[in-house]
């Protein structure tokens, strides 16, 4: 019942903002999200942290069913992997809120009303064990987001708002066909319909290795407009460009990982054998969207735009570390989803607050700010240090082992690579991509320090730069910048009712993500503890079934014969039944 | 008796020139021992083994160790809660100068608890756990990588110097920065202290994670502090330059710690060590077809990150731009401490890089071509804090190539040694440099020394520039710079390599007297700099040398006067004709003073606690070298090949200790001749007509080789090419793409536009629409 009452405590507040007049519907949405962050925070509390693969806080069956004849139902329950981007959802939603109360001041409830539905609907992705619900909340997410950036949006909110939506919702109804297809497969085999993700997991990878590889490309081609990876991407800078503040912050930090999650909780586990045989092309995609991405960056004017393109390598990172399918890079990949949330919607959030000043984003009419706002550029530095991968912040732990994950997965180590006999690489795991594969990835790492840098050099040092009608303040030639706000109110007027440098407020919405990038690069290790069982048990899924089915020969199942499919389904279920005990032992 | 043999070639081989001098050993003994090379190559595999054991369990470390890296860290909380308070006192620089100098008290505590035996050599505290991931059956297989301390005699030397100057510097940095007190100040320190943490996690770190996170710290400590005047476009891009190099050699050091961690299957020091020694036993034995090549890489690897960090080709033109930053930075970060990590990364990897065969021979072939590039550079330049940032590019390439020829206890020394003479010149520049308004041009300084509250510098100066040129016998530059020459000369495979480090002594020497001849002493003459370019780092109200408010008074007249004594009509300076160029306070001085004693001390250092010197004596029980008396086994097993090569017949070790003193002294007088004798103006000296002898090299020296263009053209340019064309194929092509699949419901859509325009919420119906029939559908394909 938890997580019901979890998802829907925005959609309360929602409608309260609806009902309520224009001026409480900010305080209401406040009091929304914090009662997500305070629920999730009790759920957190009240988590089974030892066993962390097991799926908690279950809808009772009885009480979920939805659709009797269909199957489909409203099961909820989260493991840790669950767990952890619930509470990064929790924790951006009360954030975006602080952070709209200067930028949106039209259509309040509008805008603060679809806030909490997007928050139900992302939590309902990360809680649904059913997939009917999961493609529900999944796609459900759009609607907010279209609204937000087509009423809130800059000058060519329209078009990004509708390539946003036309572009991911085309993906996603691939993928929801890939998951229809093998329900339909699963209720011609034994006469029920069901969308129960683990039934359907178990079932999904029993199929012959083709018909997995037409489900993963379903799911992937879904996903992967999501993520985004490239090619499939270009929605991504448009709309993060176009987007409210609030809204690219949820973007990047949330919409963005239910991507990487669906490939993680679902692509992976259904389609094992097809993801073992396709990991070196989904590597590769990652490896081209992190170098093309990064340079792209490089040569971007639009701040926004450079940090937008700057997820397409970042996620580039993060699904790496899924294509290693090794505990190392998984883990790092799902930390990468939070700490990529983090520091890149601590950018997004920054950079709105200039924009909200000087009302441009172009690095052309901005610079040096250094000078004139010393707290924002020192936060600037510091989340543009985290995004950059500097160790002892958070970014750094999840890329490191996103590459290492990667390093790591190669068949070749101990098969003759670089003169390694049998046993003489205990440190490599089974895969196909291997050193080269992180090598040409860490060049990222290059390129995002040359990016990122030539941002900071460009809007944080260098000779102030303002846009005109900024420029010529009568306390620039009395020394300012390190004076706070307190001896300019005069100035207000000019910024919208801001002041020249952050406010308390603003601060207060980017000391929490501070923190946490500080805290998830000091101490990751409670977290990456966590995540260890539940991240096992689907690499150790991935590898089991995958070495199993690309032995089979590939049959086309309409093809195969009902009694022999109806064997190897049942053999196939009683191996996923036991998966946790049995898997492990036959992991290597 | 055996093993006493052993000891006794080891002791041959690594023979100091004293000891040569006194026993004057014959050459020729070599060969006589080469008999008992297999007994020899037992008892040093059992040497080797035993060390190993040693060094495979470490001992507990006391946590209060924990206190070296986390007192700097109480001091950039300090100075960042200082810039948040904006506090505007000189409150920074005394936290700052309080918490190092706690942290170098801890630091000698432990060396001293070390050294007594209280500390186990080494031992491992182990503070928190930073990053660990299991994976395998059983979790039979881990990462991990904790905040945790190796502690040995390595770890201590480094620590001594880091701290000990790190402090000193820190209170010559409260002067310096005097003009910027406010936010600059708080900034400055905060960055100050973070680099010092950095640099313990880098040393001190007992895994090679963590000697990754002081690593890319210590470069953004450098970063921030070369682009402290940020509003400075050149001091912004010399600090993006730095990290961005720096990261490239960050990402050869992020792959060799990988491969070590899956063939090591740990990054931990004491497991690595532990693991390698059925290799190092191959190696004492001459199996050297027994260690994989994917072992000999590693080295390989590692040793990108080592280049990168300390400046040596080809990946070294970060550091003479790094010379943007405020002199104290340059003086701690960018020549005495942070760029010896490569140094200390080899030091501490020794017995890895002794496994391959190539590794070594490469890292002294580029320390030997560095050291050589850097002087010809240096020799040419006219900025005199370039010219000591090319020679401490110079003196990096000596460290690798002493490491490169197997004197790591050399190499260790000349980093002791240099990071004190070093140091001191280049806080005798920034004096200079303070005083007159951010004069650096050689061209138009002189006689600096010998100006009225000088003094001081110009002894400094003199002190510096003696241990940089190795003037013979009494300077501890000599010294250290001795014992990796004759190592070199020693080895018969290395003799080019002493040829090329021999010629470049003559060239450090010229060069280094060139600086002084020109600017400290001679006539008295100077034009002030532009003085925004020295301190145009904060908003604070009023700047300017007048508004320092220190520096003795007295002087200020003088100076003038010498001005005007010396000032060359039409010279267009007028704007400055009031300038008083202020000498250094007391902080300064006192640093300075400690500093040239410290550099003549350091002397004594090689004559005491072990028989090359107290840092071989260090370096000796430390990862370093015990697997250096592995190599040399491996050697004598190849039939006595162990034997010195020889300077002309003579002991190389002892040809060198005269050699290279002849060498310095030639090039001492060389400037002398050329930079001082008959000198009477700042600007010219005999030495210009001597340019036109060496054609265009002169000016292609003064260009730098054209190095920086040279990456520009291959590197840059063609990404930023690649990156404009990335960007438009994107909007081009992959956008493209995708607009002509929306151009078709574009025009089918047109039809629905009453939905679309009427209500945005359309979408949100047509949505409900849509899964409305995919449920239909299903619901058909059940029946």
């Amino acid at each position: 019942m938890m997580l019901a009452v979890l998802i829907l405590i925005p959609l309360a507040a929602a409608v309260m903002v609806a009902v309520a007049p224009a001026s409480r519907a900010r305080s209401i949405a406040m009091v929304g999200m914090l009662g997500v962050a305070a629920m999730t925070g009790y759920l957190l509390f009240s988590f089974d942290w030892e066993h962390t693969a097991a799926q908690q806080f279950a809808l009772d069956e009885e009480s979920s069913r939805l659709i009797g004849p269909l199957g489909v139902s409203v099961s909820m329950s989260v493991d840790s992997i669950s767990m952890m981007l619930v509470a990064l959802t929790a924790l951006l939603g009360p954030i975006c809120v602080a952070a709209s109360k200067t930028a949106i001041t039209e259509r309040v409830k509008t805008y603060y009303a679809w806030m909490l539905v997007l928050q139900s609907a992302m939590l309902g992705v990360f809680c649904a064990r059913d997939m009917i619900f999961f493609y529900t909340c999944f796609e459900f997410t759009l609607i907010p987001m279209y609204i937000m950036i087509s009423l809130w949006g800059s000058t060519n909110r329209k078009k990004a708002a509708a390539k946003f939506f036309l572009y991911t919702f085309t993906g996603s109804v691939i993928a929801l066909a890939g998951i229809v297809y093998v329900a339909w497969s699963y209720a011609d085999r034994h006469g029920t319909w069901t969308f129960d993700a683990d039934t359907l997991m178990r079932w999904s990878r029993s199929l012959p290795a083709a018909t997995q590889g037409w489900v993963l490309g379903a799911l992937l081609l879904g996903f992967a407009v999501k993520v985004p990876l490239f090619p499939f991407h270009t929605w991504l800078p448009l709309a993060h460009t176009e987007a409210p503040t609030a809204g690219s912050v949820i973007l990047a930090g949330v919409l963005l990982k239910l991507g990487t999650y669906g490939l993680v909780r679902f692509a992976m586990p259904f389609a094992p054998a097809a993801f073992v045989t396709y990991s070196p092309a989904i590597a590769a995609v990652c490896v081209v969207g992190i170098l093309y991405g990064g340079l792209i960056c490089w040569v971007q004017t639009d701040v926004k735009k450079l940090v937008a393109y700057s997820s397409v390598a970042h996620l580039g990172f993060c699904v790496l570390g899924l294509a290693s399918y090794n505990v190392m890079g998984v883990t790092g990949s799902i930390l990468y989803m939070i700490n990529h949330g983090l520091s890149t919607g601590a950018l997004f959030l920054l950079i709105g607050m200039v924009y909200e000043r000087y009302h441009t984003r172009s690095m052309k009419e901005l610079g040096g700010l250094a000078s004139k706002m010393p707290v924002w550029s020192t936060f600037m530095v510091f989340f543009a240090m985290a995004s950059v991968g500097l160790p002892g912040l958070n970014g750094f732990v999840s890329e490191f082992m996103c590459l290492f994950g990667a390093f790591q997965a190669s068949d070749q180590w101990g098969a003759g690579l670089w003169g390694t006999a049998a046993g003489q690489t205990p440190g490599a795991t089974p895969g196909h991509l291997g050193a080269w594969v992180a090598a040409i990835a860490g060049t990222g790492m290059v390129v995002a320090a040359m990016y990122l840098l030539y941002m900071v050099g460009k809007v944080v040092w260098g000779p102030l730069v303002e846009p005109a009608g900024h420029s010529s303040h009568g306390a620039d030639t009395h020394g300012h910048g390190s004076h706070g706000q307190g001896s300019h109110g005069h100035d207000t007027h000019e910024h919208g009712g801001l002041p020249r440098d952050l406010t308390g407020r603003e601060i207060g919405v980017l000391v929490p993500l501070a923190a946490l990038c500080i805290f998830l690069g000091v101490y990751p290790s409670p977290v990456i503890k966590a995540l260890k069982d539940p991240v096992a048990l689907t690499t150790d899924e991935v590898v089991n079934f995958g070495k199993a089915r690309t032995a089979m020969p590939l049959v086309p199942p309409a093809n195969v014969a009902p009694a022999g499919h109806q064997d190897n389904a049942g053999h196939a279920s009683d191996a996923g039944q036991n998966d946790v005990s049995q898997h492990k032992e036959t992991a290597r | 008796m055996g093993f006493m043999m052993t000891l006794s070639t080891i002791l041959a081989t690594l023979a100091s020139p004293i000891a040569a001098l006194a026993q004057s050993e014959p050459v020729h003994a070599a060969p006589q021992e080469a008999g008992h090379a297999a007994e020899q190559v037992a008892h040093a595999a059992a040497h080797v083994a035993s060390k190993i054991e040693a060094i495979a369990a470490p001992g507990v470390g006391p946590l209060w160790l924990l206190l070296i890296p986390v007192l700097p860290l109480v001091g950039f909380v300090l100075s960042a809660l200082c810039a948040a308070f904006r506090v505007k006192s000189k409150l920074p620089a005394w936290l700052t100068v309080l918490c190092l100098g706690a942290s170098f008290a801890v630091t000698l505590a432990m060396y001293l608890q070390l050294s007594s035996g209280q500390i186990a050599n080494p031992s491992v505290a182990t503070g928190f756990e930073w990053i660990k991931v299991s994976w395998g059956l059983g979790d039979a297989h881990s990462m991990v990588a904790n905040f945790g301390l190796y502690i040995d005699s390595l770890t201590c030397l480094w620590m001594l110097f880091v701290t000990g100057l790190a402090t000193l510097i820190g209170l010559y940095a409260s002067e310096y920065m005097a003009g910027d007190v406010g936010a600059g100040y708080c900034r400055f320190f905060a960055a100050f202290n973070l680099f010092v943490f950095s640099m313990s996690c880098l040393v001190m770190g007992d895994n090679l994670l963590l000697l990754y996170l002081g690593w890319e710290g210590v470069g953004l400590c450098s970063y921030l502090l070369i682009g402290y005047f940020y509003k400075k476009p050149s001091a912004v891009e010399a600090g993006k330059k730095a990290f961005i190099v720096n990261r490239i050699g960050d990402l050869g050091l992020a792959l060799g710690l990988m491969l070590t961690a899956v063939h090591f299957d740990s990054i931990e020091y004491s497991v690595i060590f532990a693991k390698a020694q059925p290799y190092l036993t191959a190696l004492s034995e001459g199996r050297l077809g027994d260690i994989p090549a994917v072992v000999q890489l590693i080295p390989v690897l590692l040793m990108i990150g080592a280049f990168g960090k300390s400046a040596q080709l080809p990946l070294y033109v970060w550091l003479p731009d790094a010379m943007e930053g405020p002199t104290p930075v340059s003086a701690l970060i960018h020549a005495a401490t942070m760029v010896t990590a490569g140094v200390y990364l080899i030091a501490r990897t020794y017995p890895l890089f002794l496994l391959s065969e190539t590794a070594l021979p490469i890292v002294a072939w580029t320390g030997a071509l560095t050291a050589l590039l850097a002087a010809t550079i240096g020799m040419a330049q006219f900025d005199i804090k370039r010219i000591m940032a090319y020679s401490t590019v110079s003196q990096l390439g000596y460290m690798f190539a002493g490491l490169g020829v197997l004197t790591s206890g050399g190499a260790a020394f000349h980093v002791f040694t240099h990071a004190f003479f070093k140091a001191m010149l280049f806080l005798s520049c920034g004096a200079v440099m303070h005083g007159f308004a951010g004069q650096l041009d050689l061209r138009k300084l002189s006689g600096v020394g010998s100006m009225p509250g000088w003094r001081v510098v110009g002894i400094a100066m003199l002190v510096g520039c003696l241990n940089l040129a190795g003037f013979p016998v009494i300077t501890s530059g000599y010294w250290s710079k001795d014992m990796i020459l004759g190592e070199a000369f020693a080895n018969p495979h290395m003799v080019a390599i002493g040829w090329i480090l021999l010629l470049t002594a003559g060239l450090t020497a010229y060069y280094t007297f060139r600086v002084y001849f020109r600017v400290f002493v001679g006539p008295k003459y100077f034009e002030p700099g532009d003085e925004v370019h020295g301190h145009g780092g904060d908003d604070h109200g009023s700047h300017g040398a007048d508004a320092h408010g220190h520096g003795s008074h007295g002087t200020d007249a003088h100076g003038h006067k010498a001005h005007e004594e010396h000032g060359h009509a039409g010279h267009g300076h007028d704007a400055h004709a009031h300038f008083h160029p202020h000498a250094p306070g007391w902080a300064i001085n006192t640093v300075l003073a400690i500093l040239a004693i410290a550099a003549f001390a350091v002397i004594g250092l090689r004559f005491v606690g072990g028989h090359e010197g107290w840092v071989s004596g260090l370096i000796e029980h430390s990862s370093a070298n015990y697997a250096g008396h592995a190599m040399y086994a491996a050697a004598a097993s190849h039939g006595g090949e162990h034997a010195h090569a020889t300077f002309f017949g003579y002991d190389a070790h002892t040809a060198m200790m005269y050699v290279s003193g002849v060498v310095g002294i030639v090039g001492i007088l060389t400037a002398f001749v050329l930079h001082y004798v008959g000198r009477t103006t700042a600007a010219k000296s005999k030495a210009d007509a001597l340019l036109p002898l060496v054609g265009p090299l002169a000016k292609w020296a003064q260009g730098k080789w054209y190095v920086d263009e040279l990456y520009n053209a291959i590197i840059r340019v063609p990404l930023l090419v690649l990156a404009h064309l990335f960007h438009l194929i994107d909007k081009a092509i992959v956008d493209g793409i995708v607009d002509l699949f929306g151009w078709v419901p574009k025009f089918t859509g047109s039809s629905l536009r009453p939905s679309q325009s009427g209500a945005l919420h359309g979408y949100a119906l047509s949505m409900a629409g849509g899964l409305a029939v995919l449920v239909l559908i299903v619901v058909m394909v059940m029946k």
